[in-house]
């Protein structure tokens, strides 16, 4: 996390996993000294204890879609012809199994590492390009701003959902393809919000400064501009994630994402709803993680708002 | 004003032309009418395939360009949008599923700014007390529920209500009834049909405007102009209403905007789970079918949608804000 402030002392560097210590926030800092901003942020995000749960659920949540397959003998395409659509807990099938016959843990495993490879690759890079463009039209102004908004404005008339629907069914519901067409079609809105807080950036004394020194451009909007709204960023990568694991589980859903033998979320509620009332398990259980996913993303997006956004009141004081 | 209304709606509809031609490539790039023809039996021969395509303007050895022009000039003589693969007419399609998709969306959209601006001013008046925080758990939930399961949950529901009444109360599929004539008794049937669809549309989209509403209501409540109002004898409740509510909507307004396209995505997975022959179900069979007269049609109403949308949300900021002076 790179926060351009004076001072901050070599505490920042040491970075330790996010869960290590959040659980202990009292520690952070003794009393009456300076904190660094990364011990700050830490603190105020664990007082959050909403977005603490939310930071844990996501924890578990990769771990499970990472180390789930050990669990069991089963892989996600293997079908199992001797056990179709049994119950869970019938024949050794941890969660049962599917009409054809697959392991519904498996499919779960797989699909959930599936669906969340997909969103976090796409809000990564949305994010990336709606920062950089963002930035870069704040910068220049004049003629090439009102361009760059004008394309921002007319990429967000175009029927994107269709769009992607389009590419994604010719491509036969690659996920890569996917990943594409998502982060071309995702970015545009973040685009402008981020315009709008980088023109103010763009008066601020050390960007002058940089300007008139003769630095370049690039280096100023990667330098100085883009660390600045680094707090905006990193919330705009925390709810995108959800956003898009809604996105892929409705495109999915209607047959235009990820497709047999792939499985995500999407394709195993789409599955699922087939067979709601002679084989209920094989809904809820993709569906209880789609809510879970996506619940805890929004609560982690919310309390890194609250903890990085200066004027929140929110969190107390610290 | 009116003249700002004009140029408003003509910058929206050059962009709504662009954006329907550039999909009329697209649709041709992708999709391919031929494969409609290719399961038949007996087997048709390419040329035989083309003959038929030909009658539909969908010929892929005429060059695109041509076809191109043949489309657009039937669109700006005759309002005319094209044929199918197969045959049927776009305009026929289209006409019968805008009534149905509009009565769904249309519904859901005025109750979820009214459930959801609502929730907000109550929620922002009553902060972190118990029902701020339980209204605020039970809208994230509903807010990052994707529309697939809401709509599902809701069939699930009522499938127990009814079996529970050992009658169908609620209807879980189709926009009505087939067996039923008269004015009045297929009102009835089309009300009770579009209950649950209303309700699970309404479930995903009004958190989005408590949210929004709750957080920018919190900003106005304790600024100058609402103290001020107090002072001047206003009761905490008008002084929210008469003032910090009315400039805190109007961010609210450009909301509905942009989620008119979103709410029509959203539509998409409900009229699929609900088996409503709406503009949402053509949207997916267009596609699978590889209808590209259809799919571009779908893609201009959809454009249209935001352009209304947009040109709404702009009188009612203007009609709100009294600092905007358009004429």
């Amino acid at each position: 996390m790179a926060i351009n402030m004076p001072g901050a002392g070599p505490a920042t560097e040491e970075v330790r996993p996010n869960g290590a210590e959040a659980q202990e926030p009292g520690k952070t800092g003794s009393d009456g000294k300076r904190l660094s901003p990364f011990k700050l942020y830490m603190r105020r995000f664990a007082r959050n204890k909403a977005a603490l749960g939310g930071l844990v659920l996501f924890a578990l949540l990769v771990l499970f879609s990472l180390f789930g397959r050990y669990l069991t003998h089963w892989d996600h395409m293997e079908a199992d012809f001797t056990a179709l659509s049994v119950a869970p807990g019938v024949g050794g099938h941890l969660l049962g199994t599917n009409g054809a016959g697959n392991d519904v843990y498996a499919q779960l495993v797989h699909g959930l590492g599936r669906s969340l490879i997909i969103a976090v690759t796409v809000s990564l890079l949305t994010t990336a390009i709606a920062g950089l463009f963002g930035t870069t039209a704040a910068y220049y102004g004049g003629k090439a701003e009102r361009a760059m908004l004008g394309l921002v404005h007319f990429l967000l008339i175009l029927p994107s959902f269709l769009i992607i629907a389009l590419v994604g069914t010719h491509y036969r519901g690659d996920w890569q393809v996917l990943v594409v067409v998502l982060t071309l079609f995702g970015w545009m809105l973040t685009a402008r919000v981020i315009w709008s807080l980088a023109t103010s950036l763009r008066e601020r004394e050390y960007v002058m400064a940089a300007r008139f020194m003769g630095v370049s451009p690039i280096r100023t909007i990667v330098r100085h501009l883009l660390p600045n709204i680094g707090s905006l960023l990193i919330v705009t990568f925390t709810l995108g994630v959800a956003s898009t694991v809604q996105a892929e589980t409705a495109l999915s859903f209607i047959g235009f994402g990820v497709k047999q033998p792939d499985v995500s979320l999407g394709s195993m509620l789409a599955d699922g709803q087939n067979t709601l009332s002679t084989a209920p398990w094989l809904f809820y259980l993709p569906a209880a993680l789609v809510v879970l996913l996506t619940v805890a993303m929004a609560l982690i997006g919310d309390g890194l708002r609250d903890a990085l956004d200066p004027t929140s009141q929110s969190g107390g004081r610290a | 004003m009116l003249r700002y209304i004009a140029r408003k709606a003509v910058g929206w509809f050059l962009m709504i032309a662009v954006a329907t031609n550039l999909t009329y490539f697209l649709a041709n790039a992708f999709l391919k009418p031929a494969s409609n023809y290719t399961a038949l039996r007996p087997p048709r021969t390419p040329a035989q395939i083309n003959h038929s395509l030909a009658l539909y303007n969908l010929n892929p050895d005429k060059p695109i360009t041509d076809r191109w022009w043949h489309w657009i000039s039937q669109i700006v003589t005759h309002f005319d949008w094209g044929q199918s693969p197969t045959g049927g007419s776009v305009n026929d399609q289209v006409a019968y599923r805008i009534f149905v998709s509009g009565q769904l969306v249309l519904g859901a959209t005025i109750l979820s700014i009214i459930i959801g601006v609502g929730l907000g001013v109550y929620t922002a008046s009553r902060q972190y007390k118990a029902a701020d925080r339980v209204w605020q758990g039970l809208s994230v939930i509903s807010f990052n529920t994707p529309s697939a399961v809401a709509s599902l949950a809701v069939v699930l529901v009522a499938i127990a209500l009814n079996q529970a009444l050992g009658s169908t109360l609620l209807p879980v599929a189709g926009a009505q009834s087939p067996d039923v004539a008269g004015f009045w008794s297929v009102f009835g049937s089309r009300a009770t049909h579009a209950i649950l669809p209303t309700i699970s549309l309404t479930f995903i989209s009004y958190a989005g405007y408590h949210l929004l509403q709750r957080s920018l209501l919190l900003d106005h409540i304790n600024s100058d102009y609402v103290r001020t109002a107090r002072a001047k004898g206003l009761t905490q409740k008008q002084a929210i209403y008469r003032h910090g509510l009315r400039t805190s909507i109007i961010p609210v307004a450009t909301q509905v905007a942009f989620a008119m396209p979103a709410l029509f995505t959203g539509a998409v997975i409900t009229e699929t789970v609900f088996a409503w022959h709406g503009m949402g179900e053509y949207f997916t069979r267009t596609i699978s079918t590889n209808d590209v007269h259809g799919v571009v049609a779908v893609a201009a109403f959809g454009a249209l949608m935001t352009a209304i949308g947009a040109i709404l949300a702009d009188l009612v900021v203007v009609a709100l804000d009294p600092r905007i002076r358009v004429s």
